[in-house]
């Protein structure tokens, strides 16, 4: 509204801050703010005997969508100068209770209290206006315009009506000494120009150029690789440190082990509990977020496998842009063995698989399943033989976005019984059978008339695993089966993939998670620019060794003298 | 920019979005003669603005889209052809393929029938019998000379990866004139010098039926809402039908699906083609009795592009759309015999009318598209 003075401070709005100094709260919030101008008008006095009020408090959320129960009468506080993670399940209302926060969604009951103030919010732009600002998992970035245009877009500083780029530039780089940001360094390249971690960090700066007291980030670390996502916590760490205050949404219970002051976790709509950052562990943490104990180790198997399903031998294929992306695999896949491949993505991976899958055409080799020389058959016919497969892009290739779980229940479908006969479609058929996924893989909404966009991206992931894993194949090809599934799924995933490996199933398993690949595989094959560069034992290889295959170097001692590497995977 | 107002408005759109997204047939059909209302409204202060009679005008305009039975039967005619020719554009865009050359596929199609009718009459017995295996004969014909002639473009997309719109738009030009220069050097019967070909034989006609038209019966509108039906059949219940919705969805699931995407551009533009070249059928049969030169013909294959996009590529809905286009066509032509406001301002309150018409259901599209309405997590 009227803050187009000096967006770096507060703007316009009498707050009740919290002082810089001496709040007394939990986390230390005592560094000056710094705002670089001394805007921070209105100093609440009583803040300083310690009686904070916290930077947000939402005092009894409930929103409802049709019959869905997104948010439960949520209470959560952000006290100011730390960060608070919510963790919960695909679809445990995450988002949702933050899209109340940032004025998407008007709660219908609950109140919000920004810094000791009751607040409604009609919309994203009321919010931005109290100090809230959201970075979200899709950045909202102009790709072709400039880092500044982006920064100061709908804020911009004008002088005598045009915009005034000079003092736009001052003051970013005001907010990016403040913080340590290298934003700065790019303020005249192109967003699409950058990469994904620099953009985020542009979203930051933008929202903290608008006056931000409050930062959500919405899964900010999705997209980050591991070097990114240890930048932006040092990041996170540097704006609690200044006195903002940081809401960090994630299902990644070690991420929000590492940073955060204060977990709230979240189950089906409603906050199941509030625990210390510091003096929780994962297994309190899984088990408030699914309900039950969960179980993070490997299962010994009780089977063994059987004849070979799939042979593959002097593979070449090429990628999109011609170059030979996957040179001369050789490797088979007997039934009820699982064959994990592991890799630095981009090493050929999603190539292969669609060769195997019958979506690529092969350069040069073979693919024989089950005795058959299927190379040159199409993708239908290799369905029709029994071959299922979990796309790595389930927004592109497994769901079509605009029909509801029905009609998507029947991709891949259009040639089995009983859901087509002859030429024509059994809908009621296909709809037991869409019904029965949601049910088994506890798909939510748990509706099947839902379109598939509206779903979020691990009820998706649930939805087309069930899918795959239903069609009661010979041979299942999963990319990536788990990417962005929260913990309850991944488990009942892996269940079902040992199952469907104890009944006979050949399984290519492709993941970019070390731990997944280790604790299901029977054999683990490392690619490296497109070759199998060694297949290793899972018990007898450490994560250690399997990193330097993966980034082409051998191992000293290879696959020797290794103890089971321990769950976990991803720690530091 | 800034201030609550924008705000304000903002959830007010959202809120009318919402609502638009989740109305019923029945409240869109209603929103449909509201806004045709509406426009009319808005058409008649311009028309008295522009110093003609705003009355005269609208009830011209009403009065020759169902004034009489013979206005209506003209409506029917029109509307007929613009299902038709409606429903062939509308199986190509929602398999995601760019037809613009319905009005080719029709002016072939036509061609084919007549061809085969002047062909076939002296062999096969006078009278009904030969008249209805004459324009079986013709309507097979046409369908076969539709699907094949749209099949070029398919193919040449499919294999060769040309562009379907630029295709179809230049097949148009050459359809009408090899056409034209078939009949004109071929057919034109010695003595005459408009490029017709012969009359067909009188028997060769579609039962009147109900209305009493030279050039309209409702066996036409018949096969018309027949193609609609076996068209929304095949879109919603079988295999081949899903295959081609889904590609014009999202062509990368289609391929994960097992959809060849090469040979499912080609079959959407044979059935396309198909039902353009059966609009041209009945085109010859029941308007023409003959055939003539293409360029001379009503744009049927372009306005129903219109057609199918208002019924946003649905075939259900493509008939009311046609309706209303047929009705307006009809009307529009009236004016221009009993009012003197000149043609340029008819079309204009007809587009104004289309607009109308067509703008919420623009807003339930972006409204649908930018999920609203209906249950998000």
């Amino acid at each position: 509204m009227s803050d187009g003075e000096t967006p770096v401070g507060d703007g316009g709005e009498a707050e009740t801050d919290e002082t810089p100094a001496g709040d007394g709260g939990e986390a230390e919030t005592d560094e000056t703010p710094a705002d670089g101008d001394a805007s921070r008008d209105s100093v609440d006095l009583t803040a300083a005997d310690g009686d904070v009020p916290p930077a947000v408090r939402l005092e009894g959320i409930t929103k409802r969508f049709g019959d869905v129960v997104a948010n439960d009468g949520v209470d959560f506080t952000l006290e100011p100068g730390t960060v608070h993670a919510i963790v919960g399940e695909n679809g445990a209302g995450k988002t949702t209770l933050m899209s109340v926060l940032y004025g998407l969604y008007r709660p219908d009951e609950g109140r919000i209290v920004v810094d000791g103030e009751p607040r409604t919010f009609d919309s994203p732009r009321d919010a931005s206006d109290a100090g809230i600002g959201m970075i979200h998992q899709h950045f909202q970035l102009v790709d072709t315009m400039t880092v500044l245009q982006n920064v100061v877009l709908g804020y911009e500083p004008t002088d005598s009506g045009l915009v005034d780029a000079d003092r736009a530039r001052e003051e970013i780089a005001e907010v990016c000494a403040t913080y340590g940001f290298d934003v700065d360094e790019y303020l005249d390249t192109r967003i699409e120009e950058l990469g994904i971690g620099v953009q985020q960090r542009v979203e930051i700066v933008k929202s903290l150029y608008r006056g931000a007291d409050t930062l959500v980030l919405d899964e900010p670390t999705a997209v980050l690789t591991p070097q990114e996502v240890d930048d932006l916590f040092d990041v996170m760490v540097e704006l609690t440190e200044s006195g903002r205050s940081l809401v960090f949404i994630t299902h990644k219970l070690e991420e929000a082990m590492a940073v955060a002051d204060e977990i709230t976790v979240l189950r089906d709509g409603e906050a199941v509990g509030t625990v210390d950052g510091d003096a929780t562990s994962r297994e309190e943490l899984a088990r408030m977020m699914v309900g039950r104990e969960v179980l993070f180790d490997t299962v010994e198997r009780t089977t063994s496998p059987g004849a070979e399903i799939l042979s593959v031998e002097d593979l070449h294929v090429r990628d999109d842009r011609g170059l030979l992306a996957v040179r001369g695999v050789d490797c088979t896949v007997r039934e009820g063995e699982i064959l994990g491949i592991a890799g630095v993505e981009g090493n050929g991976q999603a190539e292969l698989v669609e060769a195997l899958t019958g979506l690529r055409s092969v350069e040069e080799g073979t693919v024989t399943f089950a005795g058959r020389d299927v190379t040159d058959r199409s993708r239908r016919e290799r369905i029709q033989a029994g071959i299922a497969y979990v796309p790595e892009d389930r927004q592109a290739e497994g769901l079509v976005q605009d029909y509801d779980l029905v009609r998507n229940a029947l991709l891949g479908n259009q040639t089995v019984e009983p859901f087509v006969r002859g030429r024509f479609v059994n809908w009621g058929a296909v709809r037991d059978h869409a019904e029965s996924i949601v049910d088994e893989y506890d798909v939510q909404p748990g509706n099947a008339d839902a379109e598939a966009s509206s779903l979020s991206g691990g009820n998706q992931q649930k939805f087309v695993v069930g899918r795959e894993f239903e069609h009661d194949p010979d041979l299942l090809v999963a990319s990536h089966p788990t990417r962005g599934v929260d913990i309850g799924a991944i488990e009942f995933i892996h269940e079902r993939l040992r199952e469907m490996r104890d009944d006979g199933v050949g399984v290519v398993l492709v993941s970019s998670k070390l731990d997944e690949i280790q604790q299901l595989s029977d054999r683990i094959a490392v690619v490296y620019e497109g070759e199998f560069v060694d297949v290793v034992d899972p018990a007898a290889v450490t994560d250690h060794d399997l990193g330097l295959l993966m980034t082409g170097d051998s191992p000293d001692g290879p696959v020797a003298a290794a103890e089971p590497a321990a769950d976990g995977g991803g720690g530091a | 920019m800034s201030g609550a107002d924008t705000d304000g408005a903002r959830a007010f759109l959202d809120r009318a979005a919402d609502r638009m997204v989740d109305a019923t047939a029945i409240e869109r059909i209603a929103i449909g003669f509201a806004s045709t209302a509406l426009a009319l409204a808005l058409g008649s202060v311009i028309v008295a603005a522009t110093g003609y009679d705003a009355v005269e005008f609208v009830t011209s305009l009403v009065d020759g889209a169902v004034g009489s039975e013979s206005n209506i039967a003209f409506t029917l005619r029109q509307s007929s052809m613009l299902i038709l020719a409606g429903v062939a554009v509308a199986i190509a865009f929602r398999a995601g393929v760019f037809n613009i050359g319905v009005q080719g596929q029709f002016v072939v199609g036509g061609f084919a029938t007549s061809l085969t009718i002047l062909y076939f009459a002296p062999h096969l017995p006078e009278g009904t019998t030969g008249g209805v295996l004459l324009m079986a004969l013709g309507a097979i014909a046409a369908m076969l000379a539709g699907g094949a002639y749209a099949a070029l473009p398919g193919l040449m997309k499919a294999y060769a990866d040309a562009n379907e719109v630029i295709t179809t738009i230049m097949l148009n030009f050459i359809a009408s004139g090899v056409v034209y220069f078939l009949i004109d050097e071929y057919l034109r019967p010695a003595g005459t010098s408009a490029p017709n070909t012969e009359r067909f034989p009188e028997y060769v006609e579609l039962p009147r039926v109900v209305f009493d038209s030279p050039s309209f019966s409702v066996v036409g509108l018949g096969v018309a809402l027949a193609a609609v039906v076996l068209v929304a059949v095949f879109m919603s219940r079988t295999r081949l039908g899903y295959d081609l919705v889904t590609s014009g969805h999202q062509q990368s699931a289609a391929a994960y699906s097992g959809v060849d995407p090469g040979r499912t551009v080609v079959t959407t533009m044979v059935l396309s083609g198909m039902v353009a070249g059966l609009a041209g059928a009945v085109f010859a049969v029941m308007i023409l009795g003959y055939y003539s030169d293409p360029s001379t013909f009503p744009t049927f294959g372009f306005d129903a592009i219109a057609v199918s996009l208002l019924a946003a590529n649905s075939p259900v809905g493509v008939v009311p759309a046609g309706l209303l286009f047929g009705g307006l066509d009809a009307g529009g032509q009236y004016i221009g015999f009993t009012t003197d406001v000149p043609s340029e301002l008819v079309d204009g309150v007809v587009g104004l009318i289309v607009l109308f018409v067509a703008a919420p259901e623009l807003f339930r599209m972006a409204g649908k598209r930018a999920w609203l309405g209906g249950d998000r997590e």
